[in-house]
């Protein structure tokens, strides 16, 4: 389409820019934020273009923006590829736009070490966009392990009172499932004819016995990414310590990493085993919905319920593309697979807006213990009306799009087993608690009267620019489904479905 | 030009230098005393580094390899005078702020040319004799640098250590060379490789002695466990310049004899190496990380870690017979540089600080990046590229090496590297958490010290190896393949 390298591009102008920022910084702190933002709205803009571009183009299926496959290591098979579907487009959108909100998220929670702060933020989005494009199983674990540095950083340096064990939890626990997914990629690798690591020419080539073993792999790394429970317990600490943009990352695009490889490697290359076994993904998929949504309900400090929130609702992810893949009508896995990429984008905007809340709460009241934050709604007027707004978001109530996505993943699920109808409770369970958590907050009395700090009015809009992705999606989900739904149909039929 | 020759030439330079240093540090004048001594090393170092790389270049138009009876000049060769001259360089350059008080200096530089001289030696012996004079040449030197703060009794105990067990591995050696020569009758490795080819006596109990025995010597210098034990204690006592020496230097000499004895000279043999070497590569990668998971002292933990690592470039020797004979070399190669880039890092890291902080206890780093901005950074992106995190040059031989070994047929030994790696972030990452993240402990200052300058320097460039490795890994992976393929 264009001989510009527009996906390079997306990856090393944060990573390059992260450089300047941290020089600028050095020079005055101000300067490093207005540059951050600067360059992220660059990046949104150059997203936004790509994602434009491949929209009017309907080919969500293939690969477009192709670039390379350039040797990089002779003879291995590793190589420079990257290119973009509708899954890689969409998650891409959402990190820039994501970037630009945290940017302006940290600008008043962040007060400490600013310029590595903002180098770290910079790096992070260029490997996490890194992590989505990339076609080369090496260069996608490249840049997968990238991602955690800043991360552990992020949470070490400006983190909670238990910041350290937080972590060296999570650079463990993370550290560990990636390692054994690299495993996996080797195996592929070396039992494959040709031998390749590019994702494209894998496709259909795997040999059954090395899908099976390479499933186990990968399990550990997209599912501790995910999390998929039981290996969830590093993201509960994680969230709770990390300072609130920082959550935003972790939920809103760090987990959507164990998403794609899910979508990605397990659907798009194991297709066979994916298929086949999905039934053990969706147990996975199921239980880590309740577990996510059960726990949920009994926490007192806002930001863990909002973490676990998070697993719960990640959960559809996971239950929404095996279903998809092991669905035995077309329509049922287009359901699937396209709900669990459009829930992706819906809960990293959802989820951004909460936890960057519970952030101001936290700085406004001093406290984010549910059961101490009373009488919001006179308190803090404003903060009670975007929690409500937010609220709304999380329980996927119809004036949000991320209704539109758990509709779609669990008419999937029931399209592949009517068991699977069990679902429908964890949005009764989700908006339980959350309702819950209002009542206690906004809705309490308190006997004297105390005036909080309320949020800024700038705080506010930054708040408010997480629901318009979600509201202008429910108007227009084709915006994203129109990508999306013929890379389902796609990735259905590889794992030979529909015949 | 000759094999013969171009050593002989190697010889010169570095005697000559040497002895130059020597001399010109018997003026009484104090300064001129220790700067002779050290700017005669350097210069010796710049040359036999300018003239290797001229060397290789002239061998890569002409790729003629040459072989005597004592030596065989090869890409092998040049890759290992290469990594193991740049340690000695980074030895030296730091040695100018580390070591710089010393009394003996220009005895400590001339000992270390000698030492690397050895090292260049080994690297090019084609002979076992040759190899026994120059692995003597490289280690006796170091016993007495081990032990050169005489008024140290750790420094003492260190070099006592470290010499009577290195004199027993050197008796196990020539042991083992003596057996093969009443065997073969020859010592000269080619000619060895032939008349195992034609005898009979080629699964005789004495050779599988001799085998043995040759993995017990070497062993020792590369650090393998159960022949691991001096290593913890020396690189302690030891002046850290010269723990950075032995562990990125010397103990590399001994995986390039390996090459040249068992891969290229008792190939016949692969089914007992591999066997032995995998079961070392397992308990010394395992050992390694978990004796350095619990270690107080970080020069304690970098050489255990040291020996851990030593573990993974194990692998490549496991699976060191087709079909993976070729990755696997380029394996250990390549993990050999990278190794000796990352370690040297790390270690003089250690060195900057135990000399403006003291005591390199893990206590000392708390809160480090404050003081020592320039040596926090360089050590945790070596000890990151140690634990194997991409786009590090680490990740890439370790890729390497755990590819072959499932191709090898060895996918448990991939699988206890991968989770060996998992377990080594636990310490690695420890000490990055103790810079970076803790507060400052008790009494220690938080004002910036000014840092060793030469050390950080060195540092920087070790840092930039590594990431631009890390970032193109073909330009040292294509000289290894280059050297392993060259190797028939």
């Amino acid at each position: 389409m264009l001989d510009v390298p527009i996906l390079s591009l997306l990856i090393f102008i944060p990573i390059v820019g992260s450089v300047l920022v941290y020089l600028l910084g050095r020079l005055r702190e101000r300067l490093c934020e207005l540059a951050s933002l600067v360059i992220t709205i660059v990046v949104f803009a150059l997203s936004l273009y790509m994602y434009g571009l491949l929209f009017a183009s309907k080919e969500g299926a293939s690969f477009s923006f192709v670039e390379g496959p350039f040797n990089w290591l002779g003879g291995f098979g590793v190589d420079y590829y990257l290119g973009v579907d509708g899954l890689s487009a969409s998650l891409i959108l959402i990190s820039s736009i994501l970037s630009v909100l945290v940017v302006l998220g940290s600008w008043d929670l962040i007060t400490e070490k600013k310029p590595i702060y903002y180098f770290l933020i910079l790096l992070f989005e260029g490997s996490i966009i890194g992590v989505f494009c990339s076609l080369n199983l090496i260069l996608f674990y490249v840049f997968w392990e990238i991602v955690l540095i800043p991360m552990f950083f992020f949470i070490g340096v400006w983190g909670g009172p238990r910041r350290k064990y937080a972590a060296m939890k999570f650079l463990i626990f993370t550290y560990v499932g990636s390692v054994v997914m690299l495993l996996g990629f080797i195996l592929i690798y070396l039992f494959t004819t040709p031998n390749t690591f590019n994702i494209p020419e894998l496709v259909g080539k795997i040999p059954f016995w090395v899908q099976l073993l390479a499933s186990a792999a990968t399990f550990a790394g997209f599912g501790v990414k995910l999390p998929v429970v039981p290996l969830h317990t590093w993201l509960p600490d994680a969230h709770v310590e990390a300072p609130a943009p920082i959550s935003v990352f972790l939920a809103g695009l760090l987990l959507k990493m164990g998403g794609y490889g899910f979508i990605r490697v397990n659907l798009g290359i194991l297709a066979d085993v994916s298929r086949q076994y999905a039934w053990v993904f969706i147990s996975f998929g199921i239980l880590t919905m309740f577990y996510g949504a059960l726990v949920a309900m009994v926490q007192r400090d806002l930001k863990r319920m909002i973490a676990l929130t998070s697993i719960n609702h990640m959960g559809f992810v996971l239950l929404g593309s095996f279903a998809g893949i092991s669905a035995s009508t077309t329509q049922g896995a287009v359901y699937g697979i396209s709900g669990a990429i459009f829930q992706m984008f819906n809960h990293a905007a959802a989820i951004g807006i909460l936890f960057m809340l519970s952030g101001y709460i936290h700085e406004q009241a001093g406290t984010r213990n549910i059961d101490e934050l009373k009488s919001l709604r006179i308190g803090m007027p404003k903060t009670a009306l975007v929690l409500i707004l937010g609220s709304l978001a999380g329980m996927s109530v119809p004036i949000y799009s991320s209704f539109l996505s758990e509709w779609m993943v669990i008419l999937g699920a029931i399209s592949v087993n009517s068991w699977y109808a069990i679902t429908v409770l964890i949005p009764l369970l989700t908006v339980a608690y959350f309702l819950w958590m209002i009542k206690r907050t906004v809705l309490s009395q308190l006997p004297e009267r105390i005036h909080y700090h309320d949020l800024r009015n700038r705080a506010m809009i930054g708040l408010l620019l997480y629901l318009v992705p979600l509201f202008l999606l429910l108007i227009l989900p084709s915006l994203i489904l129109g990508v999306v739904d013929p890379l389902s149909l796609l990735l259905y039929q590889g794992a030979g479905g529909g015949k | 030009m000759s094999a013969t020759i171009l050593v002989l030439e190697y010889a010169v330079i570095y005697t000559v230098g040497s002895l130059l240093a020597s001399m010109l540090s018997l003026s009484k004048r104090a300064g001129v005393k220790q700067s002779a001594a050290f700017y005669a090393s350097l210069a010796v170092l710049a040359v036999s580094l300018g003239f290797t790389l001229l060397n290789i270049a002239i061998y890569l138009i002409e790729p003629k390899p040459s072989f005597t009876n004592l030596f065989h000049e090869d890409l092998l060769s040049y890759f290992f005078a290469i990594t193991v001259q740049l340690v000695s360089l980074f030895v030296v350059l730091s040695s100018r702020n580390y070591m710089w008080d010393d009394r003996n200096l220009s005895v400590y530089f001339s000992l270390l040319l000698f030492s690397t001289l050895g090292m260049v030696l080994l690297a090019f012996a084609a002979d076992l004799l040759m190899i026994i004079v120059a692995w003597e040449l490289m280690s006796i030197p170091t016993y007495v640098l081990a032990g050169l703060r005489k008024d140290n009794p750790f420094s003492n105990e260190a070099s006592i250590k470290y010499f009577l067990l290195g004199a027993f591995s050197s008796g196990i050696l020539l042991y083992a060379i003596s057996l093969t020569y009443g065997l073969t009758g020859t010592t000269n490795l080619p000619a060895v490789l032939q008349a195992l080819q034609a005898s009979a006596t080629r699964l005789d109990p004495l050779t599988i002695l001799a085998l043995a025995l040759f993995i017990a010597g070497f062993g020792f210098k590369m650090s393998v466990v159960p022949f691991h034990m001096w290593i913890p204690d020396a690189y302690e006592g030891a002046p850290t310049t010269i723990s950075t020496f032995l562990s990125a230097g010397t103990k590399k000499a001994g995986f390039v004899v390996a090459i040249r004895v068992f891969v290229v000279a008792l190939p016949f043999l692969s089914t007992n190496w591999t066997t032995a070497f995998a079961i070392l590569a397992l308990a010394t990668m395992t050992l390694g990380n978990v004796a350095a998971l619990t270690q107080r002292s970080l020069t304690r933990m970098l050489a255990y870690s040291s020996i851990a690592q030593a573990g993974y470039i194990l692998i490549g020797f496991a699976v060191a017979t087709e079909p993976a004979k070729t990755l696997a070399l380029i394996g250990v190669l390549f993990h050999v540089f990278n190794h000796a880039v990352m370690q040297s890092s790390a270690f003089l890291a250690v060195a900057a600080v135990d000399r403006t902080i003291g005591r390199a206890s893990l206590d000392s780093f708390a809160s480090l990046w404050r003081r020592m901005p320039i040596t926090s950074f360089a050590l945790a992106v070596s000890l990151l590229a140690l634990a194997g995190i991409p786009p590090l040059n680490g990740f890439w031989s370790k890729l390497v090496l755990f590819t072959a070994a499932i191709q090898g047929d060895m996918a448990w030994l991939a699988l206890a590297g991968v989770l060996n790696s998992a377990l080594s972030l636990g310490y690695y990452a420890w000490v990055i958490k103790r810079m970076y993240i803790d507060e400052p402990t008790g009494s220690m200052g938080q004002g910036r010290i000014k840092e060793p300058a030469v050390i950080s320097a060195v540092l920087l460039a070790a840092t930039a190896i590594i990431i631009v490795l890390g970032i193109y890994p073909s330009l040292i992976y294509d000289l290894a393949k280059a050297a392993v393929l060259a190797l028939g």
